[in-house]
């Protein structure tokens, strides 16, 4: 950055930046502003490159032969920028913007932002069947994250910061502002109430202007005016609503799948991996080229009505197999899109069988369609009223509500049925990052587990002998000690199990043996580290002990489980709740406790 | 599971300090970008949109190639691809919608219009492409307010060969639906619009007859005549305009001259002349004929008319044409008072019995003689 000197700059923009600068309200209203505009204009930049470049590779008329190549050495390339340079910029980006907002700080790299614009440029051109918008999401929560750090705002500014860029890079994206706030809220932020409403909406709005002026109003998806035909046409979107819960948890779990095993996979393997993706993606498209890209001119083609019921059935199918595979593999880009193509395909199959069987009473396939997306996304990315939203905003039609509020309910109630953990939420612990729910950010006002932490006690190591573990153990009135070994945080013990193979005789076996006896008899209730996290409420370290047994969990880092925080007793807990309880109260002064 | 892919611990976030200067800077650099970025992406959307519309262009016109040739489906995906690409243009967009409504989907073709016509509700092409969606759904009513629409519309280019398409488009309708005032409504405003224009006067002239003003037809046919004595077509249009109004005579005397001045091709007129003097010879109002010969004419009149309903009734009612043809021929055998008297019945009858098959039945090929006389009873 080039050095000013203050005396160079004259005094009243000094004071007026100093001002500024104090004013957090003020600062936050113009940094919004700049923000929005900023990453709208980037956003804007990275989907014309990306057309433009799609349109060099893809040339009309090109040979077939293109549709093998092109996605491999795209994804070869990317896959070697990946692992070379940019690791963090593999996938999706919403696990990691969510990352940077809980784990980091507010803290995404300038570097780690290129290298997604580079890396998603290349790989969606290339025709990995990827969506935009989650790396749009990175790149402007990024975007965010430098600015603030650059301008020396505080950790907490720069956070706040964060769903400020993912909104205004969401509303570039996909050109639906109250949708993009939603998700911002609703998915990154987790809280549907956060103080930084106001701040998102602005930088939505911001961006959505610099949208306009560049692009126009050019909606997402040119799509007819639909309107529920009769009543009892609900009937087929609540059929919908169930394939597209199925299909959602289908996608899911072979996405979760599949990456599980390519992550099993050497290290070294890993920049060649996204070829895997790469050709199965150009081995697929040579025979079906409509899986290629993000797909939203065949989401456009559906959507106004143009449907074979082979044709879409096939493109539903072979989608979920093309996109969990790249994505798998490690390829650039988000789930986004692709939930909204298989969404358009599975609701045009539904659409044109209901209208085959009862055409007087229900509408064309291109209405199931447009349900259709609202359903996957709310199936797959868990987010209800951002789904509703964005198709409203993607339509502007209204009467097409209902029959999407009831279809996505359903799809997200089967989908949370079957899939219990989100997927964003999944992929995120896949990498060992335990980020907070939604669920666990609404108790937010009640007592939080940091509240009644204490210091991590001396912990027993797993090759530790019991005796010498008893003789560690014995003075101590806690019921459970963790167990660590040079790396971290292994389990939990109980003291009573200790003194049983004391009386047993059992001096010379090992705590990690004992540990593995203990959670064969505890059967069900068996978890492998039963642990809690500091912004936690207790009443979730109280169902967790409950769970387990154990009367003391260990506090554990979101960013590594292992590395234990402190710990929290079960009397710790009552006293927070201003529940006396004399003899849990004895632990607090236990030598044993101290740091 | 412990993966790689994503570091999990990043270095910390450095203590947040920036002096005033450092901060100025930034964001000096950030609105610098803003600048930069708004040239950079106008300029990129330019060409995006540039190689957009190259593209459509040429989908729509391979298109419009396979639509001529009658491969409706094939020309349907280009000139959707067409509307997908450059979708602000209209053209492509009314150009899908009757290409769709050719592939017999009137529904949809109507679907992909609405939001045109939202666009732009004073658009006549896509008013006009509306009314034919209508015409094609049967919702003639409905089709006659967005011809208007069309006629009165805005038209970028050609509006005023554009607007006459349109309005014969509603002419043609309404003279299908026998919409006679409605018709004479259309035709008055442009009677004196194409003055210059022959073919265009002799259509009209021909809707004016259609819509029961034959004398107007008339007059247009006679100032053509005076314009080109010669003209065949318009000593037609003078024969169709007389056969109208009964006068059966000077229409033969037209057809006549007509067929004079095309002697190598009247193969056309034979029908019409043969017509002409079928009526002649059965007209039982014609002047200067005696009275036997008029009864005898008035009774051919009320067989054939008979012999028309009964051949219609028969296939829907045979009971009702049994009942009928024993009234009909009671009433004629009783009602000999006198031949005026007997002229008078038997003509009042078979106007009656016409009125009948008017009502109830198809029209025939050959009964033409037959209505061309009714017709003049009924005046």
């Amino acid at each position: 950055m080039p050095a000013l000197r203050v005396s160079a700059l004259p005094a009243r923009l000094v004071r007026l930046v100093e001002d500024l600068r104090r004013k957090e309200d003020r600062l936050a209203l113009v940094l919004s502003l700049v923000i929005g505009a900023l990453v709208g204009l980037v956003v804007v930049a990275f989907i014309l490159l990306t057309g433009r470049l799609t349109a060099l590779m893809y040339p009309a008329g090109g040979a077939g032969w293109r549709r093998i190549v092109v996605p491999t050495l795209g994804s070869l390339i990317t896959g070697y920028l990946l692992y070379r340079y940019f690791p963090l910029a593999r996938g999706s980006g919403i696990p990691q913007t969510r990352a940077a907002l809980f784990i980091h700080d507010g803290r995404i790299s300038l570097r780690s932002v290129m290298g997604k614009f580079v890396c998603c440029v290349i790989s969606l051109a290339s025709g990995i069947p990827l969506g935009r918008e989650g790396p749009s999401v990175y790149i402007g929560s990024g975007l965010s994250s430098v600015i603030a750090r650059r301008l020396g705002l505080s950790r907490a500014q720069t956070r706040a910061l964060i769903p400020v860029g993912g909104a205004a890079a969401l509303t570039a994206a996909f050109n639906t502002p109250i949708a993009a706030v939603l998700f911002s809220l609703e998915e990154i932020i987790g809280d549907l109430h956060a103080p930084v409403l106001g701040s998102i909406v602005l930088a939505s709005g911001a961006s959505w202007m610099v949208l306009h002026l560049v692009l126009h109003d050019t909606p997402l998806f040119h799509v007819p005016d639909y309107h529920l035909v009769s009543p009892a046409e609900l009937g087929a979107y609540v059929v919908l609503g169930i394939v597209g819960g199925l299909s959602s948890v289908a996608f899911v779990k072979l996405l979760l799948w599949l990456r599980a095993r390519f992550a099993k996979m050497p290290r070294a393997s890993q920049w060649i991996q996204p070829v895997a993706g790469g050709l199965t993606v150009g081995i697929l498209g040579f025979f079906v080229p409509q899986i290629l890209g993000v797909g939203y001119d065949q989401v456009e083609r559906v959507l106004n009505g143009d449907v074979v019921l082979k044709v879409v059935v096939t493109l539903a199918v072979l989608k979920i197999i093309a996109t969990s595979v790249a994505y798998a593999s490690g390829n650039a880009g988000g789930i986004f899109g692709p939930s909204l193509f298989i969404g358009s395909m599975v609701g045009a199959t539904v659409g044109s069988v209901a209208h085959l069987l009862f055409p007087a009473s229900t509408a064309g396939p291109g209405a199931y369609a447009l349900v259709g997306m609202g359903t996957a996304f709310a199936g797959i990315i868990r987010t209800p009223l951002t789904s509703v939203i964005m198709i409203f905003e993607v339509t502007r039609d209204y009467t097409i509500i209902v029959p999407l509020m009831i279809s996505n309910l359903i799809a997200f109630y089967i989908s949370q049925k079957l899939q219990k953990e989100p997927i964003y939420e999944a992929l995120a612990r896949q990498d060992g990052l335990h980020l907070p729910t939604s669920s666990s950010r609404t108790h937010s006002a009640v007592p939080l587990v940091s509240s009644a932490a204490r210091d991590v006690p001396e912990s027993l190591s797993p090759e530790m002998k019991i005796g010498e573990a008893a003789e560690r153990v014995k003075d101590s009135a806690l019921e459970s000690w963790p167990v660590a070994d040079e790396l971290g945080l292994v389990g939990m013990v109980r003291t009573r199990h200790i003194a049983h193979a004391v009386d047993q005789g059992k001096l010379e076996m090992t705590i990690e043996r004992l540990m593995q006896i203990a959670r064969r008899s505890d059967g069900d209730k068996a978890v492998a580290l039963p642990h809690v996290h500091n912004d936690q409420p207790l009443s979730r370290a109280l169902a967790r002990m409950r769970e387990n047994g154990h009367k003391v969990l260990p506090v554990v880092s979101r960013a590594n489980a292992r590395i234990m925080l402190g710990v929290v007793t079960f009397g710790d807990i009552l006293k927070e709740f201003g529940v006396d309880n004399a003899e849990e109260l004895d632990y607090r002064d236990h030598p044993d406790l101290g740091t | 599971m412990r993966d790689m892919r994503t570091p999990l611990v990043q270095p910390a976030a450095p203590t947040p300090t920036a002096t005033v200067s450092e901060f100025i800077a930034t964001l000096a650099i950030v609105l610098a970008a803003i600048v930069g970025l708004v040239v950079f992406d106008t300029a990129l959307a330019r060409v995006d949109v540039a190689a957009r519309k190259t593209y459509a262009a040429r989908e729509f016109d391979i298109g419009k190639q396979f639509v001529g040739k009658g491969e409706i489906a094939a020309g349907l995906e280009h000139i959707r691809t067409a509307t997908m690409l450059d979708s602000d243009n209209p053209t492509y967009g009314i150009a899908l919608a009757q290409t769709t409504l050719a592939d017999g989907r009137p529904a949809e073709a109507a679907q992909m219009l609405t939001p045109l016509l939202e666009r732009n509700d004073t658009a006549g092409a896509t008013n006009l492409a509306i009314a034919r969606v209508l015409v094609n759904e049967g919702r003639v009513s409905e089709a006659k307010s967005y011809y208007h629409r069309a006629i009165y519309g805005f038209w970028p280019k050609g509006a005023e060969k554009n607007r006459t398409t349109a309005r014969f488009e509603l002419i043609d309708l309404l003279a299908r639906e026998n919409a006679t005032q409605e018709l004479l409504a259309e035709l008055l405003p442009i009677q004196d619009d194409s003055t210059n224009d022959a073919t265009q006067r002799k259509r009209i002239a021909h809707f004016f007859v259609v819509a029961g003003s034959p004398a107007r037809a008339v007059t247009i046919f006679r100032d053509l005549l005076r314009h080109d004595p010669r003209d065949p077509e318009s000593y037609v249009g003078l024969a169709e305009a007389a056969l109208s109004i009964g006068d059966f005579a000077t229409a033969r005397t037209d057809l006549l001259a007509a067929q004079k001045l095309m002697p190598d091709d009247s193969s056309s007129l034979h029908p019409r002349i043969a017509l002409t003097d079928s009526v002649i010879a059965l007209d039982p109002t014609q002047s200067g004929l005696a009275l036997p010969e008029q009864v005898r004419r008035a009774k051919n009149l009320l067989q054939m008319t008979l012999t028309s309903v009964r051949k219609c009734l028969g296939v829907q009612a045979p009971q009702v044409a049994v009942a009928l043809d024993s009234a009909t021929l009671l009433l004629v055998s009783g009602a000999a008072a006198g031949q005026a008297q007997s002229v008078e019945q038997n003509l009042s009858l078979a106007e009656q019995l016409w009125g009948l098959r008017r009502s109830r039945c198809a029209k025939e090929g050959n009964d033409g003689a037959l209505a061309l006389i009714h017709n003049r009873i009924s005046q």
